[in-house]
């Protein structure tokens, strides 16, 4: 896990993003724990309270669901469903790239170059 | 949440200073970090609640369970550590290793051992060990933090752990602090007080703001870092604004001040600029905030 300290975006939220690709992509699999809150917070190098946002935001999102004494456990996931979540918000962005597009004057073919281009560097 | 420590009409009165607090709840499980300028009223906050000196009036509650902070059992279970002169200033690691064991059941003269070589300080085998006063602040620090992490406690009071510390060791100091949490699975808890939060903002969950013998904000730091913003602009913008400020700062060509997030929206259709404030930053206006308005 890379934790960025001076970072526009909280800890937390940075500790819950990369939770939620490992859950996604599978790396961690339904049924195992995650780490403990103050054993993550003690290798992390912060507080506990921030680790602890973070396992809540994973629980309000179904992510993972807390078990009395244990810790938190990674739930089963819809993967269609996430999927169609994901794809929703990428036709969002991409009508935002469209609508700058128009603004600035860059065409139809210049976009998708652009695209091309990002995807190369990437 | 549990609380550690529990006190209601907490009071403790001198002549020229008094230290009123109605309330105060610290959670279980957790560092918190009472943060106020000098003569706040931390140590003596941190002292009353120790019982190293009788408060004029109020009730604490202990883990839950235990009113009389003199109770052999409770004493055990709280590791206190002064921001100086802990021990006598002519003893040597041996003379603490020795009182520390006569006096707690739980001092382990191993864990003492090891804590000092990684906190490199003289340990009671070391030669030709020097005694306390001819070692500087921090290794004095150093040494009376080994000695009550070298017991098996509860709950640690910490008074200005890390000012005497150097950047390395203050850092070493916070590892040791979450070990701590970590090793006590929710059920042990950290008090620590400061003047310089920037070098421990990462040990605080859980913040205590004091003024002038009173506390003027508490909360846990994720929450308290949503609750304010800190916003900025050019000095032109700064009358249209100022009365949305808590804190108050502006020069020939900028301002900047503290400001509840509910009024984000406000501020940002006047042109200031909002950003979540870090705990230092947090701690700067929440404590100019009260000398002004004291």
């Amino acid at each position: 896990m890379k934790i960025l300290q001076n970072s526009d975006v909280p800890i937390y939220k940075q500790i819950a993003s990369q939770f939620k690709e490992d859950i996604m992509s599978g790396k961690i699999s339904e049924g195992e724990y995650l780490p403990s809150i103050r054993g993550l917070a003690r290798d992390l190098k912060i507080s506990v309270i921030t680790t602890m946002k973070a396992y809540e935001q994973l629980s309000e999102e179904g992510l993972i669901s807390p078990v009395q004494g244990k810790g938190y456990m990674v739930n089963a996931q819809d993967r269609e469903m996430v999927k169609e979540q994901h794809l929703r918000l990428l036709e969002q962005h991409l009508q935002n790239a469209m609508d700058s597009a128009k603004l600035a004057g860059v065409s139809r073919e210049e976009l998708l170059k652009m695209i091309n281009v990002l995807y190369d560097t990437n | 949440m549990d609380s550690v420590i529990s006190a209601k009409g907490f009071t403790k009165k001198y002549s020229k200073f008094t230290l009123d607090v109605p309330e105060l709840d610290i959670p279980k499980g957790f560092a918190t970090a009472l943060i106020g300028a000098n003569g706040a009223g931390k140590t003596t906050l941190i002292d009353a609640l120790c019982g190293i000196i009788h408060a004029t009036s109020g009730e604490v509650t202990y883990f839950n369970k235990y009113k009389d902070i003199d109770s052999t059992e409770l004493r055990e279970k709280i590791g206190y550590c002064a921001s100086s002169g802990f021990f006598p200033q002519a003893w040597k690691a041996k003379d603490i290793a020795i009182s520390m064991e006569l006096a707690y059941d739980s001092f382990d003269r191993k864990k003492f051992e090891e804590l000092c070589g990684q906190l490199e300080v003289d340990t009671e085998h070391t030669k030709k060990a020097r005694a306390m006063y001819k070692q500087s602040d921090g290794n004095r620090m150093r040494t009376a933090l080994a000695a009550v992490f070298a017991r098996e406690t509860e709950l640690m009071v910490l008074d200005e752990p890390g000012s005497s510390l150097d950047p390395l060791m203050r850092d070493r100091l916070c590892d040791r602090m979450r070990e701590y949490l970590d090793d006590g699975e929710g059920e042990k808890s950290i008090i620590f007080s400061t003047h310089n939060i920037a070098d421990m903002e990462n040990a605080a969950d859980y913040a205590v703001f004091m003024d002038a013998g009173k506390i003027i904000e508490q909360g846990f730091v994720e929450d308290l870092k949503e609750k304010y913003v800190i916003a900025r602009g050019e000095s032109a913008g700064y009358d249209e604004v100022k009365g949305l400020l808590l804190s108050h700062n502006c020069n020939r060509t900028v301002f900047d001040g503290l400001a509840l997030s509910e009024n984000q929206e406000k501020l940002s259709e006047m042109g200031a600029a909002c950003e979540r404030p870090t705990l230092q930053q947090l701690s700067i206006g929440l404590l100019k905030y009260a000398e002004e308005i004291r």
